[in-house]
């Protein structure tokens, strides 16, 4: 009995040590933006470039996260001059997310009186697997990207769809602590 | 010899006597909404009425025809004031066309090119109760939600008939791509 106890004890500390470190998912809100999320990791603020044939260049506002080699982003696309064409701004990004590269995962998206699209592809060169929501809000593509990179190996990885679907667009859903996003870099 | 000929011309009428009268198709184009579209049969113009929970009570413009037990049927919803709010508009109408039923497609739809594309979708669903099997491809440009549906009735039984992908395929916003001879289509009044 007290060997079977110990041998427990033993495996359970083996088992501990050699898993990886588990990040604690913290919540993030942007009020000016009016979206919220939950991620692990330490967040980063980059800016990036979109290019779309409607939508032409844009600047883009990336809040990122890279935990157990798992990457997250929730990308922002500034289209507010021209959201009146927002439904095709919206099936552009979608629609270049995916081509080239083999779409595991196509449905719809919704929450929040929203409606957008889910997708999974499998990125070239086994460049590992990306779940992605795509919402077009306020003038704004608001996009949950969550890349399981070749390193983390585990693409029915739950963490994806943990990440895209922490999404809402009623910030009252926010939990209290949830961490206000930094505004972007000039 | 003769014989051979004569039964092999009777056969021919014979089959063209039970086959269905393969209706011609026309181009319609309706300058003042933006877009044209091939039907067969004779097309008619409606009013009619939609309603979603996000897009809320609607009247819509609709042009429609049946040919060979083949429904098909445009839809023109106008969303002017709300535009920016197309997206999920056009999210809500899609999802109501499949919801409850079985889906058989739904993948990207674009036409046109370059910075003139407009993408939608292109959904394909089996009605419930065996009642037929639906093609649509749905589009909001310019304001306006605009769905083209083409439903293949039990009565007609060849569901896998190109007609309904022809007819939703035809839809184009640039109107220098309109055959010459389109048929011009008014845009009832709405009450």
């Amino acid at each position: 009995m007290r060997v079977t106890a110990l041998a427990t004890l033993v495996g359970a500390a083996l088992a501990t040590t050699t898993g990886p470190a588990l990040a604690v998912w913290h919540g993030y809100i942007s009020h000016p933006l009016g979206f919220a999320f939950a991620a692990p990791g330490e967040l980063k603020v980059e800016k990036g470039t979109y290019r779309g044939a409607v939508a032409g260049t844009r600047d883009t506002l990336v809040y990122r996260f890279v935990d157990d080699n798992i990457e997250y982003k929730a990308v922002v696309i500034d289209l507010t001059d021209n959201a009146n064409d927002a439904a095709t701004l919206l099936g552009e990004a979608e629609y270049n997310f995916q081509d080239g590269k083999k779409l595991l995962m196509d449905t719809f998206g919704r929450l929040d009186r929203q409606y957008g699209r889910k997708l999974t592809i499998d990125l070239a060169n086994n460049g590992g697997r990306t779940t992605a929501g795509f919402y077009f809000i306020n003038g704004r593509i608001v996009s949950l990207q969550a890349t399981v990179l070749p390193a983390n190996g585990d693409y029915e990885s739950p963490e994806m769809a943990r990440f895209v679907d922490s999404i809402t667009f009623f910030t009252v859903r926010a939990p209290d602590d949830a961490i206000e996003l930094p505004v972007p870099p000039k | 010899m003769h014989t051979r000929v004569l039964s092999t011309l009777a056969g021919v009428a014979l089959t063209l006597a039970v086959m269905p009268a393969q209706a011609d198709w026309r181009s319609y184009v309706n300058r003042e909404l933006g877009f044209s579209f091939m039907a067969p049969g004779e097309i008619k113009a409606a009013v009619g009425t939609f309603r979603g929970a996000i897009a809320g009570p609607r009247q819509t413009i609709i042009y429609r025809s049946v040919e060979d037990n083949i429904e098909y049927k445009v839809t023109v919803t106008n969303f002017v004031q709300a535009a920016a709010e197309g997206a999920t508009i056009l999210g809500e109408r899609q999802y109501m066309f499949q919801d409850g039923k079985k889906v058989l497609l739904d993948t990207f739809a674009r036409v046109e090119s370059g910075k003139d594309t407009v993408y939608g979708r292109k959904l394909v669903v089996d009605l419930p109760d065996n009642k037929g099997r639906a093609t649509g491809v749905f589009y909001f440009t310019k304001g306006r939600l605009i769905a083209l549906e083409a439903t293949v009735l039990p009565t007609h039984g060849n569901f896998a008939s190109p007609d309904p992908s022809r007819f939703v395929d035809s839809i184009a916003f640039a109107l220098s791509r309109t055959e010459s001879g389109a048929v011009e289509i008014k845009t009832p009044a709405l009450e």
